[in-house]
């Protein structure tokens, strides 16, 4: 995971590393948007949200000194962020939503290509992220994960506590879910060709 | 779709598809894939509308639908990490500091106060519950009423927003404030009087609580309840079937008062009989021998002298207490000297607190010995107390600074910015130290300038603390650096506080360093003052418009590696 374009201010990074409070100051100001939003996409309610923003600050102070300067501060920040949301999540039992470990429940039939082709074109980004609000915290934090903060698949079984190979699965799960949310229509969720 | 061709063909499952979008396929595998996709219709429109629904989850959570909220704009928690046990440590020094002063200093008052006379009434309760110094001060009350619970509103959601930040939460707290601000206060039947000179006649009778601010006060009437007076001169000669509560330059109490007499004054001659108890803070109090207080006595003054009848204890705070009348409980006096004159009869016990013994006259009935007690008027260094009371005095400051610089932090800022103009700040300083308390007590010479010269010198007192807070900040900003973000400047605060108060523990030069945080600090504020009264010659430029990164993209799809 990178941050492609975008400029990583690596000689704040390198001061507030050094105790420069004024440099914690800007990395702040740099990054907590982005950190919100994504807090705000993972978790439940905008106040959780900005709760979590700031004890991910609070936590990034402390585990600065083991950032490895030779990789990315955004993928090593969201890599934090995402271990923070879903240790939230879990201690709140969220994470009970149905998912499992095994694969051959997960249904490996095509949906309807081209109904889900007519589904996500009808679709705008507000309707999407309403519908994100109801999933489950396990199912929006893998989509927040990858499609929000560009996160591998290694780094995803990392941060959930999965098996690699188990994470395809519970992203297309998450987007069955999705789509369900988005059209109220099982029947496309559950697929049929 | 294209059945024709596919018929016999098995198309790829949905998982498939999308790690093949994914690239999350091996090399093999991949390659499959997209010869698959190459002939079949079906997949081909499933693998585009699964990378279409990466690229829309990708643009709907990336989109700033919401800016950052206002708490988040603000990086606080930086200082909040650092403080962490330096608030811990403060508000147990402060919670030790309150139960210390609780039980060395209030509870053994209001026992003393008890002994007094003042009957199973403590000191908090006679001046604020019983309303007895209060009822002076009415038009104050609610600005007061509504600076406490602001205060306790603003603390509640400080300390409670964490938890309690749901609107219908927070609008239930506010509602319960609002209700309590609505209740209506208890109707009263003051009268209000107001001029030059008021002359209650010998054959008017006023019915319920009469306030009076004038030059010249003389009741020679009947007042059926209070009376609250702010004067020059104030004169009691008629009958006043409650309290008698003044504020004035000299005061004469010549008739009949049946409740109490409370005083704040220069001198109070008291020849005429007051039916319950008496408490004055004055120069000089005098009762006459002719003179009767059914109650007990207390006196903060410089001369106190007790030549008439007093039915119960009398506690005295004076330079020179001089006793020669009846005194039907006992006395506990402290100051330098104490005086039992010919005349005295003292039926209970005597204590006194001072520089020498007391001077009893032979002819003094005492019902016993006078238990003496030496004043000792150096600081004792050496006492483990003075430091323990020393860093609860410092814990308190530290508190005093964190309230007022969490309800004032863009003047607190201010001030401390002003304290780094040295010569200004000083100069000021000067004028303002001693300017201040000097132009006050003038106004208090004036009958509509009193109420004004009294709230003056009691934000000039506030202030004097308020200073040594000022200068702590800016002390603090020296060690830790500069900010202007307010949860870091209270933590300087109490970094720096902590060092200005070591400095004045030093002996001999201790106390010339506060003198010089007071003078500094207190020059600092009246500068942040009279800059905000300052008229704007321009708005600053606004800021820069902010942009914060965006998240790096998904790569979704896309052509299948060669």
């Amino acid at each position: 995971m990178s941050a492609p374009g975008i400029t990583e201010p690596a000689e704040a990074i390198a001061r507030a590393r050094a105790g420069d409070a004024n440099a914690w100051g800007e990395l702040y100001r740099e990054y907590a948007p982005a950190i919100f939003r994504f807090c705000r996409r993972a978790l439940p309610t905008r106040e959780d949200a900005e709760d979590a923003t700031m004890e991910i600050f609070m936590k990034l102070r402390e585990k600065l000194g083991q950032y490895d300067t030779t990789r990315s501060f955004s993928a090593w920040l969201y890599k934090v962020a995402a271990n923070h949301c879903w240790d939230i999540l879990r201690r709140r039992k969220i994470r009970q939503d149905k998912e499992t470990e095994d694969v051959e429940t997960v249904p490996l039939e095509h949906p309807d290509p081209n109904q889900l082709d007519k589904l996500i074109e009808a679709r705008t980004s507000e309707e999407v992220r309403k519908a994100l609000d109801k999933l489950g915290g396990r199912a929006r934090m893998a989509l927040v994960m990858r499609y929000y903060s560009d996160m591998s698949y290694d780094e995803i079984a990392d941060a959930l506590g999965v098996r690699r190979a188990f994470v395809g699965v519970v992203l297309l799960r998450a987007r069955h879910e999705l789509r369900q949310a988005l059209e109220g229509n099982t029947a496309l969720a559950a697929g049929g060709a | 779709m294209n059945e024709t061709p596919e018929k016999e063909m098995k198309h790829l499952d949905e998982m498939t598809c999308l790690l093949y979008a994914e690239r999350q396929l091996d090399r093999a595998r991949a390659l499959e894939v997209s010869a698959h996709t190459q002939e079949c219709d079906t997949c081909r429109t499933l693998l585009r509308a699964l990378e279409r629904e990466s690229r829309l989850l990708t643009r709907a959570m990336l989109e700033e639908d919401e800016p950052l909220p206002s708490r988040l704009a603000q990086f606080h928690e930086r200082a909040r990490r650092a403080m962490h046990w330096i608030w811990g440590l403060t508000f147990g020094l402060a919670a030790t500091g309150a139960y210390a002063l609780y039980a060395k200093l209030i509870e053994p008052w209001q026992l003393e106060l008890e002994k007094a006379g003042f009957g199973g009434s403590n000191l908090l309760n006679l001046l604020i519950f019983q309303g007895a110094f209060w009822k002076g001060w009415q038009s104050m009350i609610t600005v007061l009423e509504v600076a406490a619970l602001m205060t306790l509103g603003g603390l509640a959601v400080m300390f409670l927003r964490r938890r309690i930040r749901r609107g219908s939460a927070l609008a239930l707290v506010f509602a319960g404030l609002c209700a309590a601000l609505a209740m209506p206060s208890p109707a009263s039947a003051t009268e209000f009087r107001k001029g030059t000179t008021i002359d209650i006649h010998k054959d008017e009778k006023i019915t319920g609580d009469v306030y009076i601010t004038g030059e010249r006060t003389r009741v020679d009437g009947t007042v059926d309840g209070d009376v609250i007076v702010f004067g020059q001169t104030v004169e009691i000669n008629g009958h006043v079937l409650g309290d008698v509560i003044a504020f004035a330059q000299t005061v004469r109490i010549n008739g009949q008062v049946d409740g109490n007499v409370r005083s704040a004054c220069n001198n109070i001659t008291i020849t005429g009989n007051v039916a319950k108890n008496v408490m004055i803070f004055g120069q000089t109090v005098t009762l006459d021998a002719n003179g009767k207080v059914g109650g007990s006595t207390t006196t903060f003054g410089e001369s106190v002298n007790l030549d008439g009848n007093i039915g119960r204890d009398v506690l005295t705070f004076s330079a020179v207490a001089d006793l020669g009348g009846k005194i039907g409980g006992g006395v506990r006096a402290k100051g330098e000297t104490l005086i039992i004159g010919s005349g005295a009869v003292i039926d209970g016990p005597i204590h006194f607190e001072g520089n020498k013994p007391a001077d009893v006259s032979p002819s003094a009935k005492l019902a016993s010995p006078i238990d003496f007690k030496q004043i000792e008027k150096h600081v004792t260094y050496r006492h483990s107390d003075y430091y323990v009371w020393q860093v609860i005095f410092a814990a308190a400051f530290i508190l005093f600074g964190l309230v007022l610089f969490a309800l004032m932090p863009n003047f607190s800022a201010d001030a401390v910015k002003s304290a780094e103009q040295y010569g200004a700040s000083a100069g000021l300083g000067v004028l303002v130290l001693f300017g201040l308390p000097i132009a006050a007590v003038i106004a208090c010479f004036t009958v509509v300038g009193l109420f004004v010269g009294i709230s003056t010198l009691m934000v000039w007192f506030g202030c004097l603390y308020f200073a040594q807070v000022i200068v702590g900040a800016l002390v603090g900003q020296w060690i830790m650096g500069r900010t202007s973000e307010l949860w870091p400047m209270v933590g300087r605060m109490a970094v720096g506080l902590i060092l200005v108060r070591l400095c004045t523990t030093i002996p001999h030069v201790g106390s010339w360093v506060k003198f010089a945080a007071i003078l500094w600090g207190i020059g600092a504020i009246s500068l942040a003052v009279y800059r905000r009264f300052q008229p704007m010659m321009a708005p600053g430029a606004p800021p820069a418009p902010y942009t914060p990164p965006m998240p790096p993209n998904t790569t979704v799809g896309g052509t299948l590696p060669a």
